[in-house]
């Protein structure tokens, strides 16, 4: 019995993990791409920008992904996302990766604005370009300020993916709960749920060990 | 600056106006739901794990009452059967989001169900029944005796229904199973399932052994489940009259040893 729990486990933690990485991957760099968006001089785009922070970081994720999932399907004549498994973990990552963008997006530019402008300024007398200036001054002084605040945000981001639960995306809290109705032949099994926590808790533990170590490496000014 | 805002808002409520003019449009010509289906050529079958009617054998087929008649059924309609794992909760906005095409679960045809859905014919007599701690089921047998307990039922099923039609007090819950980890737990008194989930789910063998059932609260049917306005609930209502009368509905039962309680259709 033991086995069957944790192989169903294990399949699910798999959803969860693969939710957890394309979701870094996606929400990495567009964060990136917002944030430039909402300190451009192009106001428009600026705006933009800024209300789509507003909006995404102003509503709960979980009726984010409500929406995303069933609202195209209910204005259109068809859904747009594929049916089956797959089509609710497409849902699923785009939510997650707009949601983390936007969170992103605010702790580089907290990043970014905390380098002195002075910096900026020295660079310029130099004669070094703006993209000179943004790789070799400003980001480097960035990405080292903002490993701390990042840390906490991927954690959150671990546990958050249990909320795909919501549109049946089967990650390890919905394996876990199945088995208090019946899932692989058992019925009623409480245990299952309660131990899907030790999977969090191991990979936020590796995480929590890789972050440190990285804040670390990064620690070459202080 | 101004102009820039005011061309916003002129801009959000066109989109707006638009969303809410091309959602009519589909109201209106919602008509051929079997079309729809046929065009596609699958069968999305929404369901959650509710042994004996949808679960999963060894090999991770889904088997059951309602996974065998709903394979059968797209098979009639020429198309692949596909089964998908819902949340309950959100059966309606799946239907309406056209992420499934069928609720098709041991689904308890109550006014709310049959409001919000193109239902079926009933197929399948069920009943609510009270779950309470089995060292104290004896003091529990009639529905007099319930007044004082504490009930946790699922939120919007038919066991929250008698509950609210005997005037108990009682707290809405995620599931059925949630329902009965409340009784187990001693967070709430009693709760209020489905006869089929009680007879799988209590007793010997499960994890709760100390539960029971008593009293049976109201007798129901279950039905199928179709987008509001669906063709394919008189095709399907042909297809059990049609099953029924050749014996097929009975022995697909049989098999999962349920067929005493099968609708004449």
């Amino acid at each position: 019995m033991f086995l069957t729990v944790i192989g169903a486990l294990n399949e699910g933690f798999l959803q969860t993990l693969k939710l957890f990485f394309v979701t870094l991957l996606g929400a990495l760099p567009l964060g990136l791409v917002i944030c430039w968006g909402s300190m451009t001089r192009f106001y428009p785009l600026r705006w933009l920008c800024r209300f789509v922070v507003w909006v995404i970081r102003g509503t709960p994720l979980m009726l984010q992904l409500y929406i995303i999932f069933f609202i195209p399907g209910i204005v259109m004549d068809q859904s747009p996302w594929p049916a089956g498994e797959s089509g609710r973990f497409l849902a699923c990552a785009v939510a997650f990766i707009l949601n983390y963008a936007c969170y992103f997006s605010e702790i580089y530019r907290g990043g970014i604005q905390g380098v002195p402008r002075g910096q900026q300024e020295a660079g310029q007398v130099l004669g070094m370009t703006k993209v000179q200036i943004f790789v070799h001054v400003t980001l480097l002084q960035m990405i080292k300020r903002i490993v701390p605040p990042m840390s906490n945000e991927i954690i959150t981001l671990v546990k958050d993916t249990s909320l795909s639960r919501i549109i049946s995306l089967q990650e390890v809290i919905w394996a876990g709960q199945a088995f208090l109705k019946t899932s692989h032949g058992y019925s009623g099994l409480l245990w299952p749920l309660f131990f899907t926590g030790v999977y969090y808790l191991v990979f936020n533990g590796l995480v929590t060990l890789l972050l440190g170590r990285l804040e670390k490496k990064l620690d070459y000014f202080s | 600056m101004k102009k820039m805002i005011s061309l916003a808002l002129a801009l959000t409520l066109g989109l707006s106006l638009t969303a809410c003019g091309s959602k009519n449009a589909e109201n209106t010509e919602s008509a051929s739901d079997l079309a729809y289906v046929q065009d596609k050529g699958t069968l999305v079958v929404g369901i959650t794990e509710f042994e004996p009617m949808d679960y999963q054998d060894a090999d991770g087929n889904w088997v059951g009452f309602d996974a065998d008649m709903a394979s059968l059924f797209a098979e009639s309609l020429g198309v692949e059967v596909q089964f998908q794992l819902i949340d309950w909760d959100s059966k309606v906005m799946e239907l309406d989001g056209k992420t499934i095409d069928v609720v098709w679960n041991g689904m308890t045809l109550t006014e709310d169900v049959k409001e919000a859905m193109e239902c079926s014919n009933p197929y399948f007599n069920n009943a609510q029944v009270v779950i309470v701690k089995a060292d104290q089921a004896e003091k529990y047998q009639t529905t007099d005796s319930l007044k004082e307990l504490n009930f946790s039922v699922e939120n919007g099923s038919a066991g929250m229904e008698q509950a609210d039609a005997y005037s108990l007090s009682y707290t809405p819950v995620l599931d059925q199973a949630t329902a009965l980890l409340e009784v187990s737990s001693g967070t709430a008194d009693a709760a209020i399932i489905d006869y089929l989930m009680a007879v799988a789910s209590t007793g010997e063998g499960t994890s709760y052994e100390n539960l029971t059932y008593t009293v049976s609260l109201a007798d129901e049917q279950y039905g199928v489940g179709f987008r509001k306005g669906s063709d394919l609930a008189a095709k399907l209502n042909e297809f059990f009259a049609e099953k029924y009368a050749d014996g097929t509905m009975k022995q697909v039962a049989d098999k999962y040893g349920i067929a005493e309680k099968l609708v004449e259709q």
